[in-house]
């Protein structure tokens, strides 16, 4: 143990200051421009809550409405706009829709998986394992274009299943329950086969109520992905825009050289992510420990 | 009973008054075009209850509608009609994907007294045959912020490029350090193309880079002179637009379509536009933004054809025309919209009516032949930014250069 010495540890806090203030400046920015009126943006005047001085909805005005009607402060603007242009309650439904059942069918295929991996004896197994591993060497976008062909063919584009088959199988969530189902000592496997269980129902009420930090663990990493995945959504959804997931609903207010939306989007951002910000705060404690369990920090 | 259920079902489908088509729609840029066809859709589905349009998905930009247009064409499942960028059509056009108009056009009685002309038509024409109609069309223009050229004592608004670095100087002897941003890195090389079309001459010829004359250098040299005699700061376009905005640049050369966004965004100054500076005189030609309405429908049914061209038509001339210029930054490139319908609008708006002045300058945005266009392109932004970064000042050199490099990219 070394000895305290204040001053490596103001270092220290000054470092992880530092630290914190750059991951933390972008949701500054993020929530600010939220709240400003579009002049407030370009202009960077207003500080962090803008003056919320009245402001005319130009959308509303093109229309045809009268002015008066149109009135609003940047705060109401930009968050009605984020939900009635883009229908991001749709969105965020179409979020948790497809995450949880990516997650839920991921875990029904790799907790047998990895039981078979780990506890069962049978020829080709390590052949099998290291197969798995070799798969999580392949980057998801170097199979795009196949697998966007695959869907295609089975009339699948512009459905949920093709937002959700693609990422059904997750080759490391059977490797992270592989290496956790091996420190399970055999014998309790042993015992409940004596007691005259079947392996299946060995998997689901013996392993799987041991597994439940790895799970969790798994369950972060699977979420917090396809929540914020942007790029496979973008591919497979073009034709119904009521599929869109939360991330696709930023683009509503993108409008390259001819200047963007920044309002808007900002509050469609700020509304995307606070459904994953309040779930690490109610999970602080197991967010930390999932984390440290798989070693990946 | 079944019998008798079914055939009432049959006698209830046939005798639904309405039968409606459905055809399906895709256009870019949602926080543009979305309130424009809001308000279209109002007057569309009063005049056509027969035709349910369905939007899809709305691309993000020019290149990602392209994209996802190549997309489908394999996977089959186009859309009917999908607005794409005046440069983007060359392609579809190519690969059989995009339909002719030529026969829904042969059957129209009055098709040019609706307001199509012949440079209009001309913008979506391949081969003879028109394929595209062009829907929101958006040229250069020069934005000022009134308020800093009356601070400088300039009364007048430059008319050609020589004014504008007479102006810079008087703005920058009056404090102003950002006097001018010139829009050179505009997508597709925009702006090489309207130095180059203000002296009528296409930068691409018979399918030859054609800089390889007087005129190429005399652009290369305004180009330079522009950014000597005026210090200006090579911004990234964002930053132009929000400096702009916040009321820090004086002159701005831009899209006219981007005026919907700065009239949101600035500050509390006058802000005018004028028409695009010419190298002596007034420009002979400008390249034009912007997008068109292609015909991409896979179905052979000629009832969704034909309601598709109807949607064409519609949005393309009349009220759905005004539409456009009611709710962009863009105009309609249909004259019988712009001179009898938009003319009171245009009277309120005369910030949107500098590009319907420079309508009859209207030429090809060019796309450059072959496969390697994107890196034709890339090769000549390359050659202006080093113009900018004042790296390069022998524009003979450069000129050289640039058609070494760029013959070398295009199909011999």
């Amino acid at each position: 143990m070394s000895h305290y010495s204040p001053i490596a540890e103001t270092c220290k806090h000054l470092i992880l200051i530092i630290g914190a203030l750059i991951v933390f400046l972008p949701f500054y920015v993020m929530v600010s421009y939220s709240l400003k009126s579009p002049k407030e943006i370009e202009t960077n005047t207003g500080g962090f809550w803008g003056a919320q001085a009245p402001m005319v909805n130009q959308y509303c005005v093109k229309l045809g409405n009268p002015v008066d009607q149109c009135t609003t402060t940047p705060i109401v603007f930009n968050y009605t706009s984020a939900f009635n242009k883009a229908p991001l309650l749709r969105y965020l439904l179409n979020g948790v829709i497809v995450t949880l059942s990516i997650f839920i069918i991921q875990v029904i295929i790799s907790m047998p998986a990895a039981y078979a991996l780990s506890k069962l004896r049978w020829r080709g197994r390590e052949a099998v394992f290291n197969l798995i591993l070799f798969s999580l060497l392949i980057p998801v976008h170097a199979i795009a274009l196949p697998l966007y062909l695959m869907l295609s063919k089975a009339g699948l584009v512009n459905t949920y299943a093709a937002l959700v088959i693609p990422w059904t199988i997750s080759v490391f969530g059977i490797f992270l329950m592989r290496q956790f189902f091996k420190t399970v000592p055999d014998d309790l496997i042993d015992a409940a086969r004596l007691d005259g269980m079947s392996e299946f129902s060995i998997v689901w009420r013996v392993m799987l109520p041991t597994a439940v930090p790895a799970l969790i663990a798994f369950a972060i990493f699977s979420v917090v992905a396809h929540w914020n995945d942007y790029f496979w959504p973008r591919i497979v959804i073009t034709g119904n825009q009521n599929l869109f997931t939360p991330p696709l609903g930023l683009r509503e207010f993108r409008g390259g050289a001819d200047g963007s939306d920044w309002g808007p989007m900002m509050a469609t951002a700020t509304v995307i992510v606070i459904p994953l910000i309040v779930a690490f705060l109610i999970a602080q404690k197991k967010f930390i420990g999932g984390i440290t369990l798989t070693g990946m920090k | 009973m079944r019998k008798i259920l079914s055939a009432i079902t049959i006698a209830v489908c046939a005798s639904t008054p309405v039968h409606a088509v459905d055809i399906e729609v895709g256009y870019p840029y949602s926080h543009l075009f979305n309130v424009t066809f809001e308000k279209m859709m109002k007057d569309f589905s009063q005049q056509h209850p027969d035709i349910n349009v369905k939007f899809r998905a709305v691309y993000e930009g020019y290149e990602e509608g392209t994209n996802i247009i190549l997309r489908e064409a394999i996977s089959g499942n186009l859309p009917d009609i999908t607005m794409q960028g005046l440069n983007r059509q060359a392609i579809l056009v190519e690969k059989g994907i995009a339909r002719s108009l030529e026969p829904f056009i042969a059957k129209e009685a009055n098709f040019t007294k609706e307001g199509y002309h012949q440079a209009m038509l001309e913008l979506g024409s391949f081969n003879n045959e028109v394929y595209g109609l062009p829907f929101s069309i958006s040229l250069p223009v020069g934005y000022y912020n009134m308020d800093m050229m009356k601070k400088a004592g300039i009364e007048k608004l430059p008319e050609n490029w020589s004014e504008v670095i007479a102006a810079c100087q008087k703005l920058r002897a009056n404090g102003v350090k950002n006097p001018v941003f010139w829009g050179w890195n505009i997508t597709g090389n925009w702006f090489m193309q309207s130095l180059l079309w203000t002296q009528d001459t296409p930068i691409i010829k018979d399918g030859k880079f054609n800089i390889d004359n007087q005129e190429g250098l005399i652009a290369l040299n305004t180009m330079k002179d522009i950014f000597r005699g005026c210090e200006m700061k090579n911004l990234a376009w964002k930053e132009a637009l929000s400096s702009f905005a916040a009321g820090e640049v004086a002159m701005m050369y831009w899209s006219t379509s981007a005026l919907g966004s700065v009239e949101r965004a600035k500050g509390d100054f006058e802000m005018k536009t004028h028409e695009f500076p010419g190298i002596n005189g007034k420009p002979k030609g400008l390249p034009a933004g912007g997008n068109a309405a292609l015909l991409v429908s896979s179905s052979n049914d000629p009832e969704r054809l034909q309601a598709a061209w109807t949607f064409l038509k519609f949005i393309t001339s009349g009220v759905g025309a005004a539409a456009v210029a009611e709710t962009t930054g863009y105009m309609p490139p249909n004259k019988a919209a712009n001179e009898i319908i938009l003319r009171d609008f245009y009277t309120q708006n005369p910030n949107k009516e500098t590009a319907v002045r420079q309508l009859p300058l209207l030429r090809e945005w060019m796309a450059y032949p072959g496969d390697k266009g994107l890196a034709v392109t890339q090769v000549i932004y390359d050659g202006m930014e080093r113009i900018v970064v004042d790296e390069q000042n022998d524009m003979k050199a450069l000129q050289k250069e640039l058609i070494e490099e760029v013959g070398e990219l295009l199909p011999q």
